[in-house]
């Protein structure tokens, strides 16, 4: 079957339900994009062939027997390597776990695999999710697909070029600070962080329990709506405490225009320093796009966002420092051989286990949080967290979501950005909704003047008002396609690959 | 005050990571950095502002009964010890705790 990267998931599963093809077509073309493309993106860690064939027959024999399909029936998935899937390693593209196999599967992972979705294999992130350009993985770096000489952000940054180099349909990715909208906007897709507890965490190897949210990567709002649901819409997970019940109401009335719909701006941030001529260019255009679809823009501010980035910066390193103390080598993991004492052996594990920027962020945790420097900055950082949740009430009782950057600039070359305290940086736009916990989701809005790479605008919604925070993305992106910029499904085109056949024109 | 190579040798210590100097002089290098770009955090009046600790306020912790899980979710003995790089029956092993050197671990085992 051709052209499987050209349908959108609702397509394919009436293409399945109708009997134009069958889930094992859709399946092993899925595997045939990943074939010809994998060798220049890179997106994978790991190819599941035989689980993705034997979901795909499963669904094939469902519809024999007449039995109902699900919403996501034959749909090609991939997952982060930090969700637990049976059957594959989930490595965090970290050497502390290369030969770590799944001991269960993760409920996010669990429920799109009960909606039908075929897994197609895990993809390359951030070491334990600690980047922003997917160039810390411990295993390869992934290319951007529009330009292989680009990063494609990150830390989910294999979740995002999955979909946008069109080897996959939807992708699951993980946003502790911005880790799934600022690869989306880099590589060109929708990404959507949703409200934290929307998405059941059992799974999922933690690095901030506190910011940490599952969310999905499609190439239409359409299609990460259809991914919400199926994440949803089994209820509250009983295997995650945090875990809230929300209605899987993601596809009502998507496509109508919310009345009186009102989107936030803040001059300074639409303006700041720190954002490329060609980002504000983007987000002048979808200003312009929402106002075309019926929304009125209103002024208003976060006034301690510039404090957001360093109580992130505090919060972050210390729940990693925590949670990334089960690594010993004992249970799981790399274990240093020939060490007379477990401490010895502990500390050595840990030294030849973790990447440079895990060991980084959790020296910075274990020193945030020891005796007299935690009054000096974690307990103030938690007021600041008060401070920001208190911002965006008062923000959001003006509109019904903010417009803001996703990052300040479109992806940059591999190996441009060296110093992690710059690379921390571009989570700036990101970072505050993590700490507040409310629901955000990058919409591409076209193409750079200056690279030609993708430019997002970033739309931040109120906590559990996730269903409507798509319903303004949806009205962007029609806005964004009547205007001619980019059109929902679009598939990168490998700029930088010269050999025609993995690309034909 | 800046951290001097002494204090980062301190943390890694307690955070269980051995470090070669060079990696020392670099981690130094990198906390100095990092904790200037936390500074924000003190300029502001926080006074009587109340901390929040989770987005989800009302948490309690949630306990079970100590048995298997009906539902399948409990690890079996041999998928719990799967991953493990040192087991001996039922048990994870592991060197000796207090560094006797009688029992030193066999290298490579």
């Amino acid at each position: 079957m051709e052209g499987v990267d050209q349908l959108s998931a609702a397509s394919i599963v009436a293409g399945i339900v109708a009997g134009d093809f069958s889930a094992t077509e859709v399946a092993r073309a899925s595997l045939a994009a990943i074939d010809a493309r994998e060798p220049h993106v890179r997106a994978f860690l790991q190819v599941s062939a035989d689980l993705a064939l034997e979901a795909a027959a499963a669904t094939d024999a469902r519809r024999a027997a007449g039995e109902p399909l699900g919403p996501l029936a034959g749909v090609p998935v991939a997952f982060k390597d930090n969700l637990h899937l049976v059957g594959t390693r989930t490595t965090c593209a970290s050497r502390m776990l290369q030969d770590y196999e799944s001991p269960y599967t993760a409920t996010c992972v669990q429920r799109l695999l009960d909606a039908g979705a075929t897994p197609m294999g895990k993809t390359n992130m951030d070491e334990f999710a600690f980047g922003s350009s997917t160039e810390n993985s411990a295993f390869c770096r992934t290319r951007n697909p529009w330009d292989v000489s680009r990063v494609p952000g990150g830390s989910s940054g294999g979740s995002a070029a999955a979909v946008a180099a069109g080897e996959v349909t939807l992708t699951l990715g993980s946003d502790t600070g911005g880790s799934i909208r600022q690869p989306a906007s880099f590589c060109g897709v929708v990404g959507m962080k949703p409200t934290y507890g929307a998405v059941s965490r059992y799974g999922v190897v933690a690095f901030g329990s506190s910011l940490d949210q599952v969310g999905p990567f499609g190439r239409s709002v359409a299609d990460v709506a259809l991914a919400m649901n199926a994440l949803v819409a089994p209820g509250k997970d009983k295997l995650d405490s945090t875990s809230q019940a929300v209605a899987p109401g993601f596809l009502d009335g998507l496509d109508v225009p919310l009345a009186r719909m009102r989107v936030g701006v803040i001059p300074a941030l639409m303006e700041h320093e720190s954002l490329s001529a060609e980002v504000r260019e983007g987000l002048t255009a979808a200003s312009a796009a929402l106002e075309g679809q019926g929304a009125q823009l209103v002024e208003v501010d976060l006034p301690h966002m510039a404090a957001a980035i360093a109580a992130y910066y505090v919060i972050g390193p210390c729940e990693a420092f925590s949670n990334l103390a089960r690594f010993d080598g004992v249970r799981f993991g790399y274990q240093e051989p020939g060490c007379a004492t477990l401490a010895e052996q502990t500390s050595w594990s840990r030294a030849r286990g973790f990447g440079a920027e895990a060991k980084r962020r959790q020296l910075l945790g274990a020193y945030l949080l020891a005796s007299g420097v935690y009054d000096a900055y974690y307990y103030p950082a938690q007021q600041v967290r008060t401070l920001i949740v208190s911002d965006y009430a008062t923000a959001f009782r003006r509109c019904d979501a903010l417009l803001l950057p996703t990052a300040p600039t479109t992806a940059w070359h591999l190996g441009e950005v060296s110093d992690p305290t710059q690379m921390y940086a571009s989570d700036l736009f990101t970072i505050s909704s993590n700490i507040a916990g409310n629901c955000g989701v990058s919409v591409p809005v076209g193409l750079g003047a200056d690279t030609g790479m993708p430019l997002s605008a970033q739309l931040q919604g109120p906590a559990f008002d996730d269903a409507k925070l798509l319903r303004i993305a949806r009205a962007l992106e029609r806005g964004v396609e009547a205007a001619g910029r980019y059109a929902p499904g679009t598939v990168a085109r490998l700029h930088g690959v010269t050999k025609e056949e993995v690309w034909p024109a | 005050m800046a951290l001097t190579t002494n204090d980062v040798r301190g943390i890694a210590d307690y955070a269980r990571i051995a470090l070669t100097d060079e990696e020392l002089q670099e981690m130094t290098s990198y906390l100095n950095d990092a904790i200037e770009l936390l500074e924000p955090i003190r300029a502001y009046d926080l006074t009587g502002v109340e901390p929040t600790y989770h987005p989800i306020g009302d948490l309690s912790n949630v306990m079970s009964d100590d048995q298997t899980d009906a539902n399948g979710r409990s690890l079996t003995l041999d998928v719990a010890l799967r991953n493990a790089k040192s087991t001996q029956g039922r048990a994870f092993r592991v060197p000796s705790i207090l560094g006797n050197e009688d029992q030193k671990w066999p290298k490579g085992a």
